[in-house]
């Protein structure tokens, strides 16, 4: 008895010392600058930059209108800001996952080096700065650029389209950075897809939508719902390609924090944004995984 | 082409700072903090020569980048390049020391009406480094020739998407003051609410709110932006296709001074080279690379005529008495962030 304590108290041990340097560099980069975040957006704003040390939670009034002082006022153009925010995130989720969910199957049924390759290119992207490629994409969409130069030059259109400074370039430069973070998740499950499964259902004479709907999609659920949600959250929070391709007409909450800190000098206020949209995506994803818990315990029962 | 040519200045900076933090027996060190782009690297280089001190030259894109990294206690930096507003702001928060600039040979060329600082109205602190005013970048093939922001608002209400203007709120707000007559460092709840409503009403017809605009406009896919004085470096080299012009409603000018900082370990380097930027041939070998305004009386005679001439560059009384400078508003800029908010939201 006293030596299977022993070998467990080892254990422990070791668990201990092999979490460590994880649970010591999540607290240090992580949960630290999460408190002065939280700490800071209650706080009033120093007339320079930084805070002055002064309990203050009117900055929440002004985005969620409550509780307001006589200098906040509630302005309902920081819920839209974030509507559109979310309506571009949902978006460039729907666009990548039409783009991955096929070229996944595609992708899975290659052989040695064939699939290799395929899978090097979808990474391939990566190897290059990403400013570079967001540039690359101004300079195709502008209106002496690539797509219209060729467009017009087919004779299809006569004047140039307005291609730059959209929310329509801004999704396209969302989704071109952000695919591969759907794809590879969703290939993951499509890879340990078992198509003795699949047969078994056209065997017992489901049709192919019925087999589509009841058993390809509920197994690679799991990669869909973790591509998506790693798209998400990325796309919710950027503000560089809504900045380079949005001309900065369209906007994104991830650039009305960036302008809270660097030109409005409102440092409480850019916390507080961005610790609700912190609040927003947390509960979204616990009710995804509650959902996944419910929907498992079903799965058993 | 405009691009390649950036790379590779930045290219040739990045060399020559190398090179310079390479020169192993020099007298000592200098480190410059200030904006990208904002100086002549042959100058650096020159002085690096000259009185045998290593340089190094960081670089920051805004004032409040600058400021929060100061503030956060980034020591090492000697010099520092703030808007004079910002220079105002650092001298206010204890963060500058005196240089008795004003007591040095060369002073005499500091044009008097470039003191612009309120806290330091006789240059006990900064030098005047340099100045420019913001007005109109455009392609002259699509705008054979431009003089008015009246002008610019007709051309984008009738070719909607093809301007720009500045991402900056209280650069644009400003052009909106401007136009109502008001000033640009109005407080003023009603004239900053008529501004916003009047950027408001030209925003369908505004391109993009944007910096890096050179390449657009060079290109045709922007036929005017709102843009720096900076701009007439490329306008000169094909002048008869871009322009660049201080709209005749009058415009928005910056001033940099040179600060030393109060923790700069190399004081005595830091004084000279304060005194070196005062040489006339040294002011105006700068200018010819930034192409805007000269604080240096005596250099502005040594500048090449196409800088010397250009009614940018080196505006006539009337147009300088047009141009407002940015002052420091407090705690009244909440009302220029929130424009700008609805500015760009709705």
């Amino acid at each position: 008895m006293a030596g299977s304590g022993a070998i467990l108290a080892r254990k422990r041990r070791t668990l201990i010392l092999l979490l460590a340097p994880l649970t010591l560099m999540l607290s240090v980069f992580f949960l630290i600058p999460l408190s002065i975040m939280v700490i800071y957006s209650f706080l009033e704003p120093g007339l320079y930059g930084g805070v002055e040390w002064n309990w203050y939670p009117y900055n929440y009034g002004r985005i969620l209108g409550w509780p307001l002082n006589d200098f906040e006022t509630f302005e309902v153009i920081y819920l839209k800001i974030f509507l559109n925010s979310a309506q571009i995130a949902v978006m460039t989720v729907i666009v990548t996952f039409l783009l991955s969910y096929p070229a996944a199957f595609w992708v899975s049924r290659m052989t040695g080096a064939r699939k290799n390759l395929a899978l090097f290119l979808i990474t391939l992207p990566f190897f290059a700065n990403m400013l570079v490629r967001i540039y690359a994409w101004l300079l195709l969409l502008r209106p002496t650029g690539f797509f219209n130069t060729i467009l017009q030059s087919t004779g299809l259109i006569a004047e140039p389209l307005n291609l730059l400074f959209t929310n329509f370039s801004v999704i396209i430069g969302m989704v071109y950075i952000l695919t591969p973070f759907m794809f590879l998740p969703i290939y993951a499950s499509v890879e340990k897809l078992d198509y003795s499964l699949v047969r078994a259902s056209q065997d017992l004479g489901a049709n192919p939508i019925q087999t589509f709907r009841r058993v390809i999609l509920p197994l690679t659920a799991p990669g869909i719902i973790g591509g998506s949600v790693i798209v998400f959250i990325p796309a919710l929070g950027n503000f560089i390609v809504p900045a380079f391709l949005g001309g900065s007409k369209v906007q994104m909450t991830g650039n009305l924090i960036e302008r809270s800190f660097l030109q409005s000098r409102d440092w409480p206020f850019g916390a507080a944004l961005a610790l609700l949209i912190m609040a927003f995506v947390v509960i979204l994803v616990m009710f995804q995984i509650s959902r996944q818990n419910r929907a498992a315990e079903r799965g058993i029962a | 082409m405009n691009m390649i040519k950036y790379l590779k200045s930045g290219v040739a900076i990045a060399a020559s700072v190398m090179a310079m933090t390479s020169i192993a027996s020099a007298e000592g060190s200098l480190n410059l903090y200030n904006w990208g782009e904002y100086i002549n690297p042959e100058i650096i280089e020159d002085f690096s020569k000259e009185f045998d001190v290593d340089v190094t030259l960081d670089t920051y894109s805004t004032n409040e980048e600058m400021l929060a990294r100061i503030q956060a206690g980034a020591t090492g930096y000697d010099l520092v390049w703030p808007s004079v507003h910002m220079h105002d702001i650092m001298q206010k928060l204890n963060l500058l020391q005196p240089t008795n600039v004003n007591q040095m040979p060369g002073f005499e060329n500091i044009d008097p009406s470039a003191l612009r600082s309120k806290e330091d109205p006789k240059a006990e602190y900064c030098l005047p480094y340099a100045w420019g005013a913001v007005g109109i970048f455009y392609n002259k093939e699509m705008i054979p020739e431009l003089t008015s922001w009246q002008q610019f608002f007709d051309y984008a209400a009738a070719n909607p998407g093809k301007v720009t203007m500045l991402d900056d709120l209280r650069e644009t707000l400003g052009v909106g003051l401007i136009l109502n007559g008001a000033s640009v460092n109005s407080s003023d709840k009603d004239e900053i609410t008529a501004a916003e409503e009047f950027i408001l009403k030209q925003k369908p017809n505004i391109g993009a709110f944007r910096y890096d605009i050179i390449p657009l406009v060079t290109a045709g896919d922007m036929a005017a932006s709102h843009y720096y004085v900076g701009a007439v470096l490329n306008a000169n080299q094909s002048p008869d296709k871009l322009g660049f012009v201080i709209p005749e409603e009058g415009a928005t000018m910056y001033q940099e001074d040179i600060c030393m900082l109060k923790t700069a370990p190399n004081t005595a380097n830091a004084l000279k080279f304060l005194e070196f930027m005062m040489r006339p041939d040294v002011s105006a070998k700068n200018t010819e690379r930034l192409t805007n305004g000269s604080v240096n009386t005596a250099a502005i005679a040594l500048l090449p005529d196409e800088l010397k001439n250009h009614p940018a560059v080196n505006p006539p009384a009337e147009m300088r008495a047009k141009l407002q400078i940015f002052d420091d508003l407090g705690k009244s800029l909440r009302l220029y962030t929130r424009a700008w908010d609805r500015v760009k939201t709705n």
